[in-house]
């Protein structure tokens, strides 16, 4: 997926190529605008990560498209199909957990999934041994729910998910209640659902997951998308840091900042961190170091730090502004 | 490790071909509510004792008793006890019965969380409103009737084998004209033990109020044999109406009349129910509605009519079903009885059968609306 396919499409009209389409989608709760005039388009066939602080809306815009509540404004569609007008067709191939999975707890989840499945198509009831053995609980499957943990329900609403021969998952945190080895066991699934050309929006908290799992993320902060796009060239277009540890620190900043002037230089204890616009290239990184060897300083250290999802996250998100 | 996966996943053609978005539920959707229900095992056990508990337990202590001590103790059945246990137990407790499991149905996928489950497979809400209908009716028809054949069954084959008519030892089944015989050859018992409001001149019987009236000094053997014979006559002929209601067991008419006017009850309750605990999202405030709706209002509003009332009296459904109660069974919320007895509200046939299809239609109409609009 490249970023000219982002582009590519703009207006409300229904496209193929988009897994999820929205155009100026709102929703309202009162005087709380949850969901405003979002604009996002989801490809298909990748891990799509959908961002944002709590309260941001993530979880209203996923109902909304869901038909779990009506929008107030604006038009969608899923897998080419417009919804609500067509939302039988679109859900038919949509698998979906929203906020914590709850079920029949008398049932075991087994009798869970047969309650899903004959709301489905007939094939469906077929693929309840499958899907349960894909989420690992063959075993348990025939216990009742109200013994199940956490986790364990999460992945009995990833088998539900897989009922329907899903083309799309929604999935609203879906590392929830997963220890480390079921998060690592959630991620290689979602990877292997995008690798038979199933698309996965996924809502999450955890930064550190949707970097190691998406491919594409939208960040959403007080109901609205503010930036959506690989995440490759999302983070291409943050600023420069690079990390310098030598033998004064103190001396080291004055001599970079009257160098550079403009350059934000942060000290912390024998290291500096230097933020150098976007675009810079390689041969600033050798200037610095020229340049405290020049006046006598040793460097001991000289990397250019890879830019992380979480801080780019917080530089564009509200959050940021409310902690500085 | 089998994974679930096609070489093209997703085929689009799934929601037009499995009619996803009709209002009508598949067969599959309405088993597998069915084993949701039925699988509620503390529900299921307290409907269970309710229901067919109750009546069973009480027939079972009657057998004994009259078992061991069968001049002490009648027989266990008949009509008397089958009309006093269809027309006073199993018609108000299969009501509540079935708007329990109807207010479990119409509430439990959104407490528990499935509605969100169910919506997002696409199905029509509609169908998944209506496939509760089915389901529902699955478990209480069935458990209504088992409770009202343990009643019959007892009742039929523990029948006594002598009619007791007011007291007195009466053939069952006479015509009038031998209940007539039967009285002018047993007249003493007749005028002396029969209830009759008209003065006959025989100062020996039961008043109106209930007493045996034998004023000091009448010797009731100086009236002459042929008035005496005339007169409970007369006391017979007034009296064969009530006569001939009494059986010594239920006929298979009225089993068959009673059971299904017991099963009209429990439909209402169920759908009732259903709608009420759909448009509420949820169950224990709704229940508690149809119990006072059953036992004390529907009671309490037939006991009189009241003119400025009339019309919202003959709207209550529990009122309109009792106009609609077999003859031959004890009256019911005022309504019915034997022989088209009293009815404190009158409400024609036709009004009483509106009634009841206008609750049916609108609850059903309010629950799947309230499920179609509801945030999920």
């Amino acid at each position: 997926m490249g970023a000219t396919a982002l582009s590519a499409v703009t207006g409300s009209r229904i496209d193929e190529e988009w897994a999820v389409e929205t155009h100026a989608l709102t929703k309202r709760f009162g005087e709380n605008v949850a969901v405003n005039g979002v604009d996002l388009r989801v490809p298909r066939g990748c891990a799509f990560g959908y961002l944002g602080p709590n309260g941001a809306g993530k979880t209203t815009l996923i109902r909304v498209l869901l038909g779990l509540t009506h929008a107030d404004a604006g038009t969608m569609s899923m897998l080419g199909h417009e919804v609500p007008r067509h939302r039988d067709r679109a859900l038919a191939r949509v698998g979906a957990i929203v906020d914590e999975p709850r079920f029949h707890g008398h049932l075991t989840g087994r009798q869970n999934l047969e309650i899903l499945a004959a709301a489905r198509e007939h094939a469906a009831r077929g693929r309840i041994a499958a899907s349960l053995e894909r989420v690992g609980m063959s075993q348990r499957s025939d216990d009742r729910v109200s013994k199940y943990s956490m986790g364990m329900r999460q992945r009995l609403g990833v088998a539900a998910c897989l009922l329907g021969d899903p083309q799309l998952l929604i999935l609203d945190e879906p590392m929830n209640g997963l220890d480390p080895a079921g998060m690592h066991e959630m991620r290689d699934m979602i990877k292997s659902l995008v690798d038979e050309g199933r698309t996965v929006m996924l809502s999450s908290h955890l930064l550190d997951e949707v970097e190691r799992t998406c491919d594409a993320v939208a960040i959403v902060d007080r109901g609205k998308v503010i930036r959506q796009g690989p995440i490759a060239d999302l983070l291409a277009g943050s600023d420069v840091e690079v990390n310098v540890v030598c033998s004064a620190p103190q001396r080291a900043q004055a001599v970079l900042a009257s160098a550079m002037r403009g350059t934000r230089i942060d000290t912390d204890g024998d290291s500096l961190t230097v933020h150098l616009p976007t675009g810079t290239g390689r041969d600033v990184i050798a200037e610095i170091n020229r340049q405290l060897v020049h006046d006598g300083i040793d460097v001991y250290h000289l990397q250019q730090i890879q830019v992380s999802l979480e801080s780019w996250f917080l530089s564009v998100t509200s959050r940021l502004g409310e902690s500085a | 490790m089998s994974v679930v996966t096609s070489a093209t996943p997703g085929v689009e053609a799934g929601a037009a071909h499995d009619r996803r978005g009709s209002w009508l539920p598949t067969g599959a959707m309405i088993t597998t509510r069915i084993m949701e229900l039925r699988k509620r095992r503390g529900l299921m056990a307290a409907l269970a004792v309710v229901n067919i508990g109750i009546p069973t337990i009480f027939l079972t202590i009657r057998l004994i008793a009259h078992a061991v001590a069968p001049k002490s103790y009648g027989p266990a059945g008949g009509y008397e006890i089958f009309s006093a246990l269809v027309a006073g137990v199993l018609f108000v407790f299969g009501f509540i019965v079935a708007a329990t499991v109807g207010c479990t149905a119409g509430s439990i996928d959104l407490s528990e969380g499935m509605f969100r489950h169910l919506v997002i497979t696409g199905r029509s809400r509609l169908a998944l409103y209506f496939a509760r209908i089915p389901a529902g009716l699955a478990i209480v028809v069935p458990m209504v009737a088992v409770g009202f054949t343990i009643v019959c069954a007892v009742c039929v084959f523990a029948a006594p084998t002598k009619l007791y008519y007011q007291g007195i030892e009466v053939p069952a089944g006479l015509s009038q004209t031998g209940f007539e015989n039967w009285a002018s050859q047993h007249p003493l018992d007749v005028v002396c033990g029969f209830p009759y409001r008209e003065p006959i001149g025989v100062p020996c019987g039961i008043r109106p109020d209930g007493k045996i009236v034998t004023p000091p000094g009448t010797n009731i053997h100086t009236i002459p044999l042929s008035t005496l014979k005339a007169d409970a006559v007369k006391i017979a002929r007034g009296l064969y109406s009530d006569y001939s209601s009494r059986f010594l067991s239920p006929s298979t008419s009225l089993m068959v009349k009673s059971g299904l006017w017991i099963e009209l009850e429990a439909i209402i309750g169920f759908i009732v129910g259903l709608g009420l605990a759909s448009l509420m999202g949820q169950r224990t405030v709704p229940v508690i509605m149809m119990i006072v709706l059953e036992i004390i209002l529907t009671p309490l509003f037939a006991r009189a009519a009241i003119p400025h009332l009339i019309n919202f009296q003959r709207g209550l459904v529990g009122l309109a079903t009792a106009h609609l109660e077999p003859s031959g069974l004890p009256q019911v919320f005022g309504g019915g009885g034997p022989g088209g007895g009293s009815q404190l509200v009158p409400e024609s046939t036709t009004v009483a059968v509106l009634v009841i299809a206008a609750w049916l239609v609108g609850w059903t109409a309010l629950g799947a609306w309230r499920m179609a609009t509801r945030d999920a």
